[in-house]
């Protein structure tokens, strides 16, 4: 069945968008900072991964945790330099922080790796499972399977760890965190490097997936922007089914219109999600 | 207005106003200014407090009261004067570095982390202690101190009333077992029966041997707890002594207890 096929292949999807999207989440609930570069961080991890195949021809997936490592930390010399000079500052200073970053990485990557668009063509990734008469891309599959894991595993760090429930006390009351013993400065550094981690992996799973060139991450902030807006800003939860919606709405406008419109897509949403609801539809804001 | 420079004044010069005779005072200000941005706030407020003592700081709206325990803490940073606890300088340091060093702090407006639940507001409070063993025992015995937390442990901090949001930031700050605790205004905006039970577990603490430097606007009834109070004015000590001293002194009634 054609409509199923369609959905189901755009909640695979969706399984993407929500590991980017809460990494975006976390740096904000916790900064108060909208990482516009956010978008370059993934692209940063697509490159990774892609050079990591193609220098050793290893399973592309083994790269994985190596690139979100080396994210980490270098989200967190990223912030310690540059981003946790704009906090507590206006929103502004922020964004044209951030919009700056993200414009200097995109460029320096258009000149290492020009506008050529590449890919990880890793054999036994390839190919589709028949699953219950459904035809499966098996990268998607294994690409959502990881999302998935990724994600559920932040959520219950956040929920459950003492270092976890320290980043969610310094998002709701950072002065408050601070006179509980809270490093908060340390806090918005692990965070920052969580976050970036997030996108990286976030990059990894787009390049066995998609092809990828540097102009992607202004595609990718965009649709974090339509599922941040659908799930309330700072909803772990909401922000998750912001994704997937996200996800299945673009497969069934691209299934029924033309890949070209469903780029549109996550844009038509925020747009059309803000006139109706300006505070989002999953989630009021919540750590 | 005080005179400029001038000390404070006793309200009494018999022993009351004077530190108790035994040992070094826990908590010391010593001439602090402090601004925000280019505002001056405090001009050389001075305090002492010493183990055990219940202390108070009473003055005006807007005299700087707050200002002091933030500087304390470390949340603003004095631009001169000094701040000892345990006679070792805490100037400059940051506020969690404050926290471990023992000194515990309730902010004004009863501030909870509301989407989280009262035993992780709880466990939050006991972030500097390192064995975590121990923060069940700790948590059990501010159960005993506050039952209504106890029967409330799941429940999300953000959905209790103003006075069981109080109950849980006393609750929080003795996890982490200070040995001397500020607090900020904690009966302000509460209902009278909460008002009463705020006094009353100040007063078991009292009992308990807490160290305790109390901002209050309820100048009467937190100097009848205190063993001495500082009235401070635009952000200079104006006057000290005892609590019932103060409570007796014309000057003090009429300006702050409305007498
Ligand atoms: N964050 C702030 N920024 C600027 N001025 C402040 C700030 N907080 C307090 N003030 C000012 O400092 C003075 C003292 O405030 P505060 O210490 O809160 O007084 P109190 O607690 O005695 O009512 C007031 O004039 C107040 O307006
Ligand atoms: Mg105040």
């Amino acid at each position: 069945m054609d409509l199923l096929q369609v959905i189901v292949s755009g909640l695979l999807l969706g399984g993407v968008y929500a590991l980017l999207a809460a990494g975006l989440n976390l740096i904000f609930g916790v900064m108060r900072v909208i990482n516009l570069a956010h978008g370059e961080l993934l692209m940063l991890g697509a490159y990774a991964t892609f050079f990591f195949y193609d220098t050793t021809g290893l399973n592309p997936l083994l790269a994985i945790p190596l690139v979100a490592a080396a994210m980490f930390a270098g989200g967190m010399v990223l912030q310690r330099l540059t981003i946790e000079r704009v906090v507590g500052q206006p929103l502004l200073s922020s964004l044209l922080l951030t919009f700056g970053l993200s414009t200097l990485l995109t460029g320096v990557a258009l000149n290492l790796w020009t506008t050529n668009f590449r890919s990880v063509v890793y054999e036994p990734l390839t190919g589709s499972l028949g699953i219950g008469g459904l035809s499966i891309s098996r990268s998607r599959l294994v690409a959502f399977a990881i999302a998935l894991v990724v994600s559920g595993a932040t959520y219950v760090f956040l929920r459950r760890s003492t270092w976890g429930k320290a980043i969610r006390a310094t998002a709701q009351h950072a002065e408050v965190a601070q006179v509980c013993g809270i490093d908060v400065g340390r806090v918005r550094l692990v965070s920052f490097g969580l976050g970036s981690a997030m996108a990286a992996t976030a990059g990894s799973l787009v390049a066995i997936v998609f092809t990828f060139n540097p102009e992607i991450g202004r595609v990718f902030i965009g649709k974090a922007f339509a599922i941040i807006v659908l799930g309330g800003l700072g909803s772990f939860v909401g922000a998750f089914l912001g994704a997937l919606t996200l996800g299945v709405t673009e497969t069934l406008a691209a299934y029924y219109t033309s890949t070209q419109l469903s780029e549109a897509v996550a844009y038509a949403v925020m747009v059309g999600v803000l006139l109706v609801r300006p505070s989002g539809f999953f989630g009021q804001a919540e750590s | 207005m005080a005179a400029d420079g001038a000390q404070a004044q006793s309200v009494q010069t018999q022993s009351a106003a004077a530190p108790p005779a035994n040992g070094a005072p826990l908590l010391e200000l010593r001439d602090v200014d402090a601004s925000y941005g280019k505002v001056q706030i405090l001009h050389a407020a001075s305090l002492a407090i010493h183990p055990g003592e219940v202390v108070s700081i009473i003055g005006p709206n807007g005299a700087g009261k707050s200002t002091v325990l933030k500087a304390v803490m470390g949340i603003l940073r004095p631009t001169t004067g000094q701040i000892l606890f345990d006679g070792q300088s805490i100037t400059g340091l940051r506020p969690d570095q404050i926290v471990r060093r023992g000194i515990g702090y309730v902010p004004q407006g009863r501030i909870v982390f509301r989407d989280m639940t009262v035993a992780e507001n709880l466990e939050m409070g006991a972030f500097t202690i390192a064995d975590k063993g121990r923060v069940r025992p700790l948590m059990d015995r501010v159960f005993t101190v506050f039952p209504r937390l106890g029967e409330r442990r799941t429940q999300r901090a953000g959905t209790m009333s103003g006075g069981e949001q109080q109950m849980l930031a006393m609750g929080r700050v003795l996890m982490s077992e200070p040995r001397v605790v500020l607090m900020d205004e904690p009966s302000l905006g509460l209902a009278p029966r909460f008002i009463e039970l705020v006094f009353e577990k100040i007063g078991e603490l009292k009992e308990a041997g807490m160290t305790l430097l109390l901002v209050e606007q309820n100048a009467a009834k937190s100097l009848s707890i205190s063993d001495r109070g500082y009235v401070l004015e635009l952000g200079r000590n104006r006057f000290t002594g005892s609590g019932p001293d103060l409570l007796a002194d014309d000057r003090v009634r009429r300006l702050y207890l409305g007498g």
